[in-house]
């Protein structure tokens, strides 16, 4: 009797067992779910951040200010360096346009140019758009638990769904099991073969949340090369107009 | 009497035999010179258009440049490096380059071009971009305003072959249309007056570029107009930039007309992030033979910092030396047949002077003279023949050969268009006289040579009585 009573005690005082109960109940695709909107907010955000390019023989800073509403919604303006400022990129559902200042021109980009590099990081226009979500493209399943930044997380298998218009074979996901960071990705072909692993560090509270704000992305078939993300400020669903992301504002917002 | 006197003589006993032999072996001579002169002259030409419009004798790069040619393999012009290469004795001139590929856009219409970077100065030194400006251009008022002209019909008919076509210089305008020489003085200036137009140079440091004469025409640009250009620049950073374009230039390689775009060096550098960056540094040399190349290449190559690699003018052109040593081949089996065909003209000269001579080389014989002497004799003369044969086909081929080399003959009209659309040049020149010279006349000898032993074997199995009947 006084055992079950202790038991009762116990999870009243430490919240976070039951929760880590209840979670278990949770399938992989909440999980999923639930980390993607962690970073994303459920319904808008605005980013400050700043993206190092290494290269074996030099590397290169750009800083960049972002805007998202829902998945459709994008807007990215260049901050630094100088001759760079004043860029922006708009997406709107399947759509990238880049607006460049020093020609006056909007550009829209190909479908043929959604696997090239981002402002020559090794992240492509298509990761930046997000065309394909991690949510409904992929089906989900946990297939174990490892320690991740010390951290306990989920180890979620994502296999494409076959008709789905996505870049990978499969992803594996390494998720926080407290606080649903994604903390580690591995992307494979459809080979199977590992073509880059994203690993994500530095937790902090950012606008009232946990949220790891270093991303590093290393290309696997290219030894040396890495991108690393660092977030230097982020607010979570502030009100946002859909009339925010046109044409017009691209040119406009500095 | 001597042999070789008799032989001499007997040469001349029947000239127009001695003629006829003659001739073979002097057509055999003429055409083999022709013929090889054209087709090394040819490759010369394309050698020295390509190397000395373009690549240079002698390039510095970064080592993974050639392999990999984006503006990240780069290199930084230091003086001491200047200093370096200036040292060289044989090292004339610096001719710096950045080179690079971006998108040109005007409107709707966009195209991938090759950016280079020159020094508006310097690059006179090689490709002498200057020159190459559009002076005159076939518009469609120019030649409605020629058609008016008092001009020969058929000069009339070749204006709308030409319709939009562009002319850096005069005398291809003439060509092109037809023109006669006799005339030229009388049409030229009307012609050149209305078909004139006014072309800039690039100023260094000013945002201007030049265009290709295709790549503007396809472009739909003209001078003062603005050219968009988008391209990744040095590190990954974007470049993107507007110039006014100050000139359009007509080049001869068609391939390359219809994508170049070139900008002042400073301008290109900073349009992709990389000031003080070149890809390349042309030197311009004062001996241009293999052996002084060489040496250059040797000396320099061991001081020059790690990146950097200095590249020779074969290496460079790897793919344009592997097609003309094809090409070759495909003319060493065109001129192998024409020997065929002259040593079976040769062989039926003889034979048939041997058949003609039968009955004298019986008499000859019959009357106490030795059959090696007569073998001696006839063997004299054939020497003299061949020879006759090779000194005059050399004396008549030098000067074709001589004064092809100062005019080329250069094709007009839809020949000269089937030229340009394979990227070449329309002319043939000639080679200058080489020791391909001395190949050919050999060659000639010993076919000669081969030929005596028909009539020398004749004469030691002739049956006296037999030819004494003939």
């Amino acid at each position: 009797m006084m055992k079950k009573f202790y038991f009762i005690l116990f999870s009243l005082l430490f919240p976070a067992a039951p929760a880590y109960i209840c979670a278990q109940q949770l399938t992989a695709k909440e999980i999923v779910k639930k980390a993607d909107e962690k970073f994303n907010g459920e319904k808008s955000s605005e980013t400050v951040m700043a993206m190092t390019i290494v290269r074996p023989t030099w590397q290169r800073t750009v800083e960049f200010k972002s805007w998202t509403l829902t998945r459709d919604y994008n807007l990215t303006l260049i901050t630094f360096p100088a001759k760079d400022a004043g860029q922006s990129f708009l997406k709107r559902g399947n759509e990238m346009w880049n607006w460049n200042p020093a020609i006056s021109r909007l550009i829209k980009l190909p479908p043929s140019m959604m696997s090239q590099g981002w402002m020559g990081s090794d992240y492509t226009n298509d990761d930046i758009m997000k065309e394909s979500s991690v949510v409904n493209d992929y089906t989900h399943e946990i297939t174990g638990s490892a320690i991740v930044e010390d951290r306990e997380c989920w180890v979620i298998k994502m296999l494409a769904k076959p008709d789905a218009a996505v870049v990978w074979g499969h992803q594996v996901r390494w998720i926080d099991k407290k606080d649903f960071l994604l903390l580690k990705a591995e992307y494979y072909d459809e080979d199977g073969t590992l073509m880059r692993t994203e690993t994500g560090s530095d937790i902090k509270s950012m606008d009232g949340r946990m949220i790891p704000t270093k991303l590093v992305l290393k290309p696997m078939d290219e030894p040396g090369n890495s991108t690393v993300v660092v977030i230097k400020n982020i607010k979570f669903n502030i009100p946002m107009q859909q009339s925010f992301f046109s044409q017009q504002n691209m040119k406009r917002i500095h | 009497m001597k042999s070789y006197l008799l032989a001499w003589r007997n040469l001349w006993r029947n000239k127009r035999r001695t003629l006829i032999t003659v001739a073979s072996v002097f057509f055999a001579v003429f055409f083999a010179l022709l013929m090889r002169s054209l087709q090394l002259g040819s490759y010369a030409h394309m050698f020295q258009n390509v190397i000395e419009s373009y690549t240079g004798y002698i390039q510095v790069q970064n080592q993974d440049f050639r392999d990999n040619s984006t503006v990240d393999n780069s290199f930084d012009f230091t003086p001491d490096i200047r200093k370096l290469l200036l040292s060289d004795p044989n090292v004339t001139n610096l001719v710096p380059r950045f080179e690079s590929f971006a998108l040109a856009s005007t409107g709707p219409l966009t195209k991938g071009v090759l950016v280079m970077g020159i020094d508006p100065e310097k690059e006179a030194l090689l490709s002498d971009v200057r020159h190459r400006l559009v002076r005159y251009r076939l518009t469609p008022e120019a030649i409605d305003s020629i058609k008016q002209m008092d001009i020969p019909g058929n000069v009339k008919s070749k204006l709308d072959l030409f319709r939009g076509e562009s002319y850096a210089s005069p005398s291809i305008l003439q060509l092109d249309l037809g023109i006669k020489d006799r005339d030229a003085g009388k049409i030229m200036p009307g012609i050149e007056r209305v078909t004139r137009i006014s072309n800039g140079y690039l100023t260094a440091g000013k945002k201007e570029a030049l265009l290709g004469d295709d790549l503007a025409r396809y472009l739909n640009l003209n001078i003062g107009d603005t050219l968009v250009m988008i391209g990744q620049g040095y590190h990954g950073t974007t470049a993107a930039a507007k110039f006014r374009i100050v000139g359009i230039v007509k080049l001869p390689t068609p391939d390359i007309d219809n994508k170049i775009v070139y900008l002042p060096i400073g301008v290109c550098q900073e349009f992709y992030n990389a000031p003080g960056m070149l890809t390349s540094m042309a030197l311009t040399v004062k001996n241009k033979s293999d052996k002084a190349i060489n040496r250059t290449l040797k000396s320099l190559g061991k001081q020059l910092p790690s990146p950097l690699r200095l590249l020779g003018w074969r290496e460079m052109n790897e793919l344009l030396i592997n097609q003309m040593d094809a090409d070759n081949k495909s003319g060493a089996i065109m001129i192998g047949i024409l020997y065929l065909v002259i040593a079976f003209g040769i062989f039926g000269t003889v034979l048939m002077m041997t058949t003609e001579r039968r009955r004298e080389f019986g008499v000859l014989t019959a009357i106490g003279m030795q059959k090696s002497k007569l073998a001696a004799i006839v063997s004299f003369e054939m020497v003299y023949i061949g020879l006759l044969g090779i000194l005059s086909g050399i004396a008549a081929a030098l000067p074709v050969i001589i004064i092809g080399q100062y005019h080329p003959i250069r094709f007009s009209g839809e020949y000269a268009k089937v030229y340009e659309s394979y990227g070449m040049e329309p002319v043939m020149p000639f080679m200058n006289v080489n020791n391909y010279f001395l190949w050919q006349s050999v060659i000639v000898a010993v076919i000669v040579l081969i030929a005596i032993a028909y009539p020398v074997r004749k004469i030691y199995k002739m049956k006296l009585v037999n030819s004494l009947k003939a």
